[in-house]
């Protein structure tokens, strides 16, 4: 077996969708991942989609796809049974993600002197919407409340109207990203104090507030408040800025889009304007504006905008974009995310990895690597885990026999 | 003590996908050396916003002097705090021959140049495993090295655009993509460049093996279009976006609503029956939240625009940051959709976080910068890194790398510096 990053980190994953990603990404980076759900399944094996859209504890593509390469134990943590189990758990793991509501695990008596008495070098890391202390600390949020309270939703939406007032609201973009964009970060603290336990033998307590990774994960609005105290507009498909900018999405010709990141430098705006020229939309711009120092201003924007209009619109999304990318120019299909599946740029870097899934007998093209690492393949896989699939052998480790496990079980502990 | 303490990191990013990854190793205890060259720099050294006034420009500079305003940019500020700097000219063999002796003296390269710019320099992997065998090299270009799109460029929006990302985003069609308002692709790219490079140093302590890692902007995107691939996968269907509206679980009312003011929004998503009550009872238990067609989650799903605008016109009037205090105390969850302004002068609990910094610059005084929001119980952390500071003028760590690390005396420095190289 090739070698992995973590190949010798256990990660033991207690919580719901706040974590979730947090520990599909050590699975990745190699490290054996034994995830705890409650008896009967996590809360998360009822998100949508599902396989033929059938709900069901096991055919949630949502459970698939954030708990793939997991392994999978029940346990009613709150038990009286559960308690000297969990401790066993934590006693043998490296790294404990807790994004259990706020105090459970303290409440059962392992807060962090009790953990830490129990595993010296445990990485315990707890992830909370707002942080374990402040005057938020019990508000509730989901995923759109903190992309609202985080700042993405008031940088992303459609432009306003000319007098600069919108009659759109401010857009999510979709996909769980609060939990993603907090996991990320999450794993890179998680990390990072593994590093430090390579020198100093001890573990680490990380508090990962979601609302503190989101404010942190915009881009100019922050530096142009506390450095210019301006505010900055929404704008279809482009950046959230202090003014309006040129338009940067087009609609094409088969009723797709393509984008278009205008004028960086000089050189990017004649190669442009060569581009346009060359498919037979340069008219107006090779003639009013021949010379590089014209092109700037309202009305060079605007017959920019014209020249992008038609020619984006002559074409299909998916037909310009590679030839002006070959000349250094930032244009881009706007794809569905299924439609890079195909592409031979990912299967020769095997972004996209097959998962087997023998009870049903078929296998599915999941999204795999963030990276190439030919060294340390990332693994993606095997599939997420059947609802207490691991109980026994994960218990076995405790010390307890099959017929023990079956107790258990029949008494719902697991 | 800092847990990356050690770690040396030759930093030859650029703008934040790049950037911002050295920068948290940096936060973490690392020392990244920032190598830049006046020729070439960084656009968002030369990007506003600007601390204090526009310097001026006319004042005469020596041959190797960068721009007057090199060292005033906010954004670079933020991105880079915490580096060091020197000023390099890799251009030139001379210059080549200098950084290989800083591969001599450390950890990890890290670049985010097309893919092709270091090995045309004579730099690929095998060049700097031979001077350091156990060198861990992350090339983070646009689209990564193999492949048939290697010699791409790629800014945060191209990488949203091809990945989905920009079209999973916005009001359902016949609305377009409404995207991303910002390169959310800069720092999710800048924390895939921090995670592989933390990912290598950890195992190069456990077996003493460096690597080399053929990173992107590209591919950490389409890791983040989550559950689409595998449903088109798995059922065949393409993705379709949903607005503000909830799609892995039944949620009603789920969005965002005006509120008094200009372009004031608040959040509200209800989950649950419990929930619904507790915000019905705060509109005051009117006679249309009573009604059939909102009596069950999946009837208020199926009756979500109606739904939408009598809410709507309740919060219309309100203020949003009282609503939502109301709201929260009643236990729904709503939150304000923010500025920037209300999280840097008014939100109270990113205060008590700390989540801004204020670390101090030469040239621009002290400035507030985004704090990393890992919290460690034990270990030193935070934006400042070891040195405590924000980010480097240009050249600004050059005695330090050439006279202190490589032993260089000062009529050598002045020598590199008379022939364009340092």
């Amino acid at each position: 077996m090739a070698d992995a990053f973590l190949s010798d980190v256990k990660v033991l994953e207690l919580g719901d969708e706040k974590g979730e990603f947090c520990g599909k990404l050590f699975a990745g980076a190699g490290a054996e991942v034994i995830k705890i759900e409650p008896p009967g399944g996590a809360p998360t094996r009822l998100n949508a989609p599902f396989y033929h859209d059938q709900p069901n504890p096991e055919r949630s593509l949502y459970f698939w796809h954030y708990n793939v390469g997991k392994r999978g134990a029940t346990l009613d943590i709150a038990a009286p049974e559960a308690k000297p189990m969990l401790e066993k758990l934590i006693a043998a793991t490296d790294v404990l993600i807790d994004s259990l509501p706020l105090d459970t695990l303290s409440g059962l008596g392992l807060d962090w002197s009790a953990l830490q008495k129990l595993n010296p070098r445990l990485i315990y890391l707890v992830i909370t919407p707002f942080g374990r202390s402040g005057p938020w600390r019990d508000y509730k949020a989901t995923d759109l409340v903190h992309l609202a309270l985080g700042g993405p939703m008031m940088c992303c939406g459609y432009d306003p109207r000319p007098d600069g007032t919108y009659d759109t609201p401010p857009i999510a973009p979709q996909m769980w990203h609060a939990y993603q964009i907090a996991c990320n970060q999450a794993f890179i603290g998680a990390v990072g104090a593994l590093i430090g336990r390579e020198t100093t033998g001890q573990g680490e307590m990380i508090d990962l507030p979601i609302h503190q990774a989101i404010a942190v994960s915009t881009e100019v609005d922050v530096p142009i408040w506390i450095y210019s105290k301006k505010p900055v507009f929404r704008q279809t498909g482009r950046h959230a800025v202090q003014r309006i900018s040129p338009q940067a999405q087009f609609q094409t010709a088969d009723g797709r889009y393509a984008m278009l990141l205008i004028g960086i430098t000089p050189r990017e705006s004649a190669a442009l304007i060569d581009f346009l020229k060359q498919k037979g939309f340069g008219g107006e711009l090779t003639e009013k504006f021949a010379e590089p120092a014209s092109r700037r201003g309202p009305e060079f924007n605007a017959a920019l905008n014209r020249a992008l209009t038609q020619c984006m619109g002559a074409f299909g999304f998916e037909q310009l974009w590679k030839e002006a990318m070959r000349k250094r120019i930032s244009w881009a299909a706007i794809r569905l995310p299924e439609e890079n599946l195909a592409d031979e740029h990912w299967r020769m870097r095997q972004t996209f990895a097959k998962v087997e899934h023998p009870e049903l007998g078929e296998t599915f093209d999941y999204v795999g690597a963030p990276t190439l690492a030919e060294q340390c393949p990332w693994r993606t896989g095997p599939r997420a885990p059947l609802v207490g699939e691991h109980n026994r052998e994960i218990y076995a480790r405790l010390g307890l026999s099959d017929s023990q496990v079956e107790e258990l079980a029949r008494k719902r502990v697991i | 003590m800092r847990p990356l303490e050690g770690v040396r990191i030759l930093d030859l990013t650029w703008v934040l996908a790049g950037g911002g990854g050295p920068r948290l190793l940096d936060a973490l205890g690392a020392e990244a050396i920032r190598i830049e060259w006046r020729d070439r720099l960084d656009t968002l050294r030369l990007a506003g916003p600007f601390a204090g006034p526009e310097p001026d420009q006319s004042k005469p500079r020596g041959p190797t002097d960068p721009p007057a305003n090199v060292n005033r940019s906010g954004i670079y500020n933020d991105i880079n705090s915490g580096k060091r700097a020197i000023s390099l000219n890799m251009t030139r063999p001379e210059g080549r021959e200098i950084f290989k002796r800083l591969v001599a003296i450390a950890d990890v390269v890290v670049d985010s140049f097309t893919s092709e710019t270091m090995r045309n320099w004579g730099l690929g992997y095998e060049v700097l495993k031979s001077i350091k065998p156990d060198i861990i090299y992350l090339q983070q270009s646009g689209w990564g090295y193999k492949g048939v799109y290697s010699g791409f460029g790629s800014y945060g929006p191209v990488a949203q655009a091809i990945s989905g990302l920009t079209e999973q985003s916005g009001l359902p069609s016949p609305y377009p993509p409404a995207g991303w308002g910002y390169s959310y692709m800069d720092w999710s790219g800048a924390y895939y460049c921090a995670i592989m490079m933390l990912l290598a140093v950890y195992h190069k302590k456990r077996t003493g093996k460096g690597q080399y890692i053929d990173g992107s902007q590209l591919e950490p995107s389409i890791y983040l279009t989550g559950t689409a691939v595998l449903d088109y996968a798995v059922n065949g269907r393409h993705w379709q976006r949903s607005g503000n509206r909830a799609i892995a679980k039944p949620a009603a009312p789920h969005g965002v609503y005006r509120c008094a003011g200009e372009d004031r929004w608040i959040a509200i998503a209800i989950t649950n029956e419990e929930e619904w009550r507790a915000l019905k009872t705060e509109i005051g238990d009117p006679a249309w939240a009573a009604e059939p067609r909102f009596a069950t989650m999946a009837a208020r799903v199926a009756n979500q625009d109606e739904l939408d605008r009598l809410l709507g016109a309740w919060t219309a009037g309100q203020d949003p940051f009282a609503l939502q205090e109301r709201l929260q105390k009643a236990g729904v969850a709503a939150g304000v959709c923010q500025t920037a302004e209300d999280r840097v002068e008014r939100d109270p609990q990113l205060r008590h976080l700390n989540w801004l910094i204020p670390l101090p610059h030469p040239e621009m005084g002290t400035w507030p910068v985004k704090n990393i929001p890992f919290h460690f119980a034990n270990a030193e952390v935070d934006q400042g890194g070891p040195l405590g500071r924000a980010a480097p003028c240009y050249g600004q760590d050059n005695d330090y790398v050439y006279g202190t690390l490589l032993g260089m005396s000062p009529a050598q420095r002045a020598e590199l510096r008379q022939g364009g190289i340092i």
